[in-house]
């Protein structure tokens, strides 16, 4: 069987180095120009070079995303900016202009990877790009299981697939309702996410559409979890998760939970676990379908009950260092917690350990009860071996 | 420059078509975003007036499609037609692979951005390019200045501005066990109104007002663009017929009074104004 490649998003070099750790063979990230997420901090050269460093020290890959729809002002930037990421030593690009993927495959040495925004689903379309050079293709996420199946079968080249995240409402490439509702261009990374507001439906007699609910375009998440044996079986080389604006312990989660799924599986000691599935529920806080995958369209893949995105705080913090000798681990807070709580901490490297916080000392070695304030290091003892990098989250006790 | 007139629905078009030199109409089973989708036999029809015949390709195509797209495009290659909008890009890749000679649009409504991707698909054999409605008319006239391949430029109608697979008002109606056959919905916010259909290939979503740019179609005819689109998509066939007519007079000043018919429900679009995407600096 093939090697299957994890592939996290990553905002940041925090990001990019936990994405790694909790076990991405590789991460895409966006630089400092033509990617689409404009309002992001994204990479500097600088940052870029230290995070493939970084990444290639593991054994891991680095993906940049170039993959704005670009205007006339930009075609003189591109060739320039190619060659800066190219001295990066990045891995590939992710571009869907093909004025970007002509200029990276005949001007540098850049490999090209077709980003999802061209909405390539069918092996037609695939053979085109094939032919042009290009190395993978993330597939449109339209396709379902016969597409891909296909698309396999007649092109023998990479295909990267979703398989968790939030969903556009239209076609990617195809929205243009930020742009004109809000001046703010979807294709160039400036997306307003309109497609989650509100609207009054009317009929064309001019009737309101009366219902417990006002229309919204706004899609569930993916997650593809029960679905990765099939998604293993049919030969994509690139599982990927959606957010390059999310937080560590999103991604460390996400992560942390397909890394192990696929790794039973290749291992052939895969059973769908539910519990894997509370988790990845818990941590986005939205409810999360396979989407088109299994050519199911209907109502089930949106909102139109309603949503509430409670903001989450089960991220209580991030050890970030262990005394084996004292067995006392050191805490950077990142939410409310105190003395009693029942939590999880959990690392790329142990199962999950089940810890009630007890004894809770502050930089003074004072003991307190609760820890308030933000980034606040604290120390705690805890028998079990735990690990830089590991993160702590509240236990979720099914009532 | 040729007005290339985009017919929605087939009750219209006998009386659209005699005052005008240019059609686009929908395929049946390949296009979106149209009222009314034609077949061979219909375009057949249709090339007997002597007009010049676009045909909309524009939806996204799946692996279960490409068998009767093959058939289709060889038949239309041996139809009288002046060329295919297309969206997906097998179109391109299958006209290569059958040695097909039909003339192709690069027609993706809003990356067809920039005059060095126009180039890139010129150098594939696509003749023609439909512009996007994100881009200004200064940015046009640039893109004019670098390309040869043969420009339409969107001038008036109601622009779609979301496409989407998914049946996401039908979906909506059946999660609350509504009922309603309209063929047209709208949407409501802020006072403003947005066009919204739903058929069997997905959902489109219009702009809330009409695209006038009279006053840019003179400008844009001094600067050799090709065509320009006018769209009658809800918008009542006579005052269309109107509208068309002055802009077929070419005469200056006009464009107020196109303005009135539509009771200023219009819209410059992007013509003038840049599109944002960075709202902060991030340094």
């Amino acid at each position: 069987m093939d090697k299957v490649e994890l592939l996290a998003p990553a905002g940041d070099l925090e990001r990019l180095k936990y994405a790694c750790i909790y076990g991405a063979d590789a991460v895409y990230i966006g630089g400092p120009m033509l990617g689409l997420r404009a309002n992001a901090i994204n990479f500097s050269f600088e940052d870029i070079k230290q995070g493939v460093l970084f990444a290639h020290s593991l054994n891991k890959k680095v993906y940049v995303t170039v993959n704005i729809v670009i205007h006339n002002k930009e075609i003189k930037e591109v060739l320039n900016y190619l060659k800066k990421l190219e001295e990066c030593n990045i891995d590939a690009i992710i571009a869907s202009d093909p004025f970007i993927v002509k200029t990276a495959l005949e001007e540098t040495n850049l490999e090209v990877h077709l980003s999802t925004q061209a909405s390539t689903i069918n092996y037609e379309a695939c053979l085109f790009w094939k032919n042009l050079g290009v190395t993978r293709i993330v597939l449109g996420r339209e396709v379902n299981y016969k597409d891909i199946k296909m698309i396999k079968e007649k092109v023998d080249i990479e295909i990267e697939c979703f398989i968790h995240g939030a969903m556009c409402a239209s076609v990617s490439g195809r929205c243009a309702m930020s742009n004109s509702i809000t001046n703010r261009d979807a294709n160039r990374g400036g997306c307003s996410q309109i497609c989650r507001w509100d609207f009054d439906l009317y009929n064309e007699k001019e009737e309101k559409i009366e219902a417990e609910k006002p229309f919204t375009f706004c899609s569930k998440d993916l997650s593809m979890l029960k679905y990765i044996p099939d998604m293993i079986d049919l030969g994509i080389t690139s599982f990927k998760i959606e957010g390059r604006m999310r937080s560590i312990y999103y991604i460390a989660t996400i992560v942390n939970i397909y890394r192990k799924a696929i790794d039973e599986y290749l291992s052939g000691s895969y059973i769908y676990n539910e519990e894997y599935e509370k988790i990845l529920r818990n941590c986005a806080n939205r409810d999360a379908v396979p989407q088109f995958f299994n050519e199911i369209k209907d109502e089930s893949c949106s909102y139109y009950n309603g949503r509430e995105e409670i903001s989450n705080q089960d991220f209580l913090g991030i050890i970030i260092d262990y005394n084996t000798k004292t067995k006392e681990a050191t805490i950077e807070q990142r939410n409310y917690f105190k003395k009693t709580d029942q939590v999880e901490i959990f690392g790329p490297n142990h199962d999950i350990i089940n810890y009630v916080m007890s004894e809770i000392k502050d930089e003074n070695n004072e003991i307190i009860e609760v820890v308030r304030h933000p980034r606040q290091i604290v120390k705690i003892k805890i028998e079990q071996n735990v690990e830089k990098y590991d993160l702590i989250r509240i236990k979720k006790v099914d009532k | 420059m040729t007005q290339l007139i985009i017919i929605p629905e087939k009750k219209h078009i006998n009386k659209i078509i005699d005052h005008c030199d240019c059609i686009l109409i929908g395929l049946k089973d390949f296009a979106i975003g149209f009222d009314d989708y034609f077949d061979l036999t219909e375009i057949e029809e249709l090339i007997k007036s002597n007009k010049e015949i676009f045909v909309s390709l524009n939806k996204n195509i799946h692996n279960n499609e490409i068998d009767d797209l093959k058939k289709i495009l060889i038949k239309l290659n041996k139809l009288n037609i002046k060329g295919i909008f297309y969206y997906d890009i097998s179109i391109v890749n299958i006209r290569k692979e059958l040695n097909l000679n039909i003339d192709l649009v690069w027609s993706q409504e809003h990356l067809t951005t920039n005059y060095a991707t126009i180039n890139f698909w010129q150098s594939f054999d696509v003749k023609y390019t439909y512009l996007s409605p994100d881009i200004t008319k200064d940015e046009i006239i640039e893109i004019r200045k670098n390309t040869t391949s043969k420009l339409i430029v969107p001038i008036f109608g109601y622009l779609p501005m979301f496409v989407s697979e998914r049946n996401i008002v039908k979906n909506y109606l059946n999660n609350f066990k509504l009922k309603d056959e309209s063929k047209i919905f709208s949407l409501q916010k802020q006072n403003k109104k947005y066009f919204i259909t739903d058929e069997n290939h997905g959902t489109t979503v219009y702009a809330n007002n009409i695209l006038n740019g009279y006053n840019e179609y003179i400008e844009f005819k001094k600067n050799n663009i090709e065509y320009v689109t006018l769209n009658q998509f809800y918008i009542d066939v006579d005052i269309f017929i109107e509208i068309l007519h002055i802009y077929k007079s070419n005469e200056i000043n006009e464009e107020q009074k196109i303005n009135e018919l539509l009771n200023n429900n219009v819209s410059k679009h992007f013509l003038h104004t840049e599109t944002i995407y960075k709202v902060k600096n991030n340094g």
